[in-house]
């Protein structure tokens, strides 16, 4: 089993961020994600100096959450995705404080985040490793179009005109990637399923 | 039982955090009540964390890994919990009150946000029992979620929690059915066509 080594040291270094204050664990994954984290800043049109910024807060906030990492929700670089997505959004949006103080998060509590396992870190690994696969076989212009729904800063109508097709062409090339990709997520699911 | 939607395009583009923050605004009341599409935004994030991992890493600045690890133990400013869905209760409740205004026979408008840099605007939107709004165009994407009472628009009905969409490609007659008021967040991008009923309605009065 060599597929998920990348996402089971991710998934590792958070434990051992939550659970021991592990500063190594988080140099590691520091130098694993901080520099994608800036990239997909710029990408979305962020300013390079406000981009190392944030992707330096985003591995701040990283470091103070990492207990709330729950593998069986999500793979650990999904988890660090939305971190990063939704203090981008709250950056763009210019009202991080009134957000939160009508949206509170909801109360965590030790019963409904248990320790993450070994296991489930184990479990979480090979989701992802599924999901990169997936991934790469997917045909070239459902990829594409994934690129552009996720990358480019560009509005809804745009998207069509990027690629050269019709959007409801691009809307479709969406559906057939995520059915695939979706299919290799819950692949788990079904074998526990009896 | 919820019966439209967000499409794919609008749900992955929403888990990116590439909406403008008016239709994000909508499809978390969405989100809200759709746990099928609670789901298919996991599953989004997902795709959002794997492509990350498939970028070009960016040149860091070089004191950026001991500038953070001297910040590891100050404390942090409060942020929002991951997922957004959480984040929206209940929309109605989280507005501040003010007052509605009506732009015709029983329909009134309140206005949420005003347009922005992605000329976006959110609205809320009352309807009375029967009172229709005869078909207009949209020059661009147009999102609308339904929070109490139910519409139909000549081709399905919606009703709480269902989700509408429309690009500068669709017009619809969007009609109130019996029962009480059906009241929608909408969020819309761009202008109103001018020759529809609509836009003739709300333009003046909304800048549309
Ligand atoms: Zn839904």
């Amino acid at each position: 089993m060599s597929l998920p080594d990348a996402d089971c040291r991710h998934g590792q270094w958070l434990r051992a961020i939550a659970e021991r204050r592990d500063r190594a664990a988080f140099a590691a994954l520091f130098l694993d994600f901080a520099p994608r984290l800036k990239a997909w800043l710029v990408r979305a049109g962020a300013r390079p100096d406000l981009a190392e910024d944030m992707a330096q807060e985003t591995m701040l906030a990283v470091w103070h959450k990492a207990a709330l990492y729950d593998p069986a929700r999500a793979t650990a670089a999904a988890w660090i995705f939305t971190i990063l997505r939704n203090r981008h959004i709250d950056q763009v949006r210019g009202t991080r404080a009134r957000t939160e103080a009508d949206f509170p998060p909801p109360p965590v509590s030790p019963a409904a985040c248990p320790a993450p396992t070994q296991d489930a870190v184990l479990i979480a690994a090979e989701r992802a490793a599924r999901l990169h696969a997936a991934l790469r076989t997917l045909p070239p212009d459902q990829r594409a179009a994934l690129h552009l729904a996720y990358f480019e800063a560009c509005s809804h109508t745009e998207m069509g005109k990027a690629l050269g097709v019709p959007l409801g062409t691009v809307k479709s090339r969406l559906r057939l990637a995520m059915a695939k990709l979706r299919l290799a997520l819950a692949e788990d699911e079904d074998e526990a399923a009896p | 039982m919820i019966r439209h939607h967000p499409s794919e395009a609008l749900l992955l583009r929403h888990a990116a955090g590439r909406l403008p923050p008016a239709h994000a605004t909508v499809l978390d009341a969405h989100l809200a009540r759709c746990g099928q599409c609670r789901v298919a935004l996991g599953a989004a994030e997902a795709v959002g964390g794997a492509l990350l991992q498939t970028l070009a890493p960016a040149a860091l600045a070089p004191d950026a890994l001991a500038n953070t690890l001297a910040r590891l133990d100050a404390p942090l400013d409060p942020l929002p919990a991951p997922g957004m869905a959480d984040r929206v209760p209940d929309l109605i409740g989280a507005w501040p009150a003010r007052p509605w205004r009506r732009i015709a026979p029983g329909i009134a408008t309140l206005a949420l946000s005003p347009r922005d840099a992605t000329d976006t605007r959110l609205d809320m939107l009352r309807v009375a029992p029967g009172a229709g709004l005869l078909g207009h165009g949209h020059a661009g994407l147009e999102t609308l979620v339904v929070l109490r009472g139910a519409f139909e628009d000549g081709v399905a009905s919606y009703a709480e929690g269902d989700f509408a969409e429309a690009d500068a490609t669709l017009a619809h007659r969007p009609v109130a059915l019996p029962g009480g008021p059906c009241i929608c967040l909408f969020a819309t991008t761009g202008h109103l066509k001018p020759h529809s009923l609509l836009g003739r309605l709300l333009r003046p009065l909304l800048g549309m």
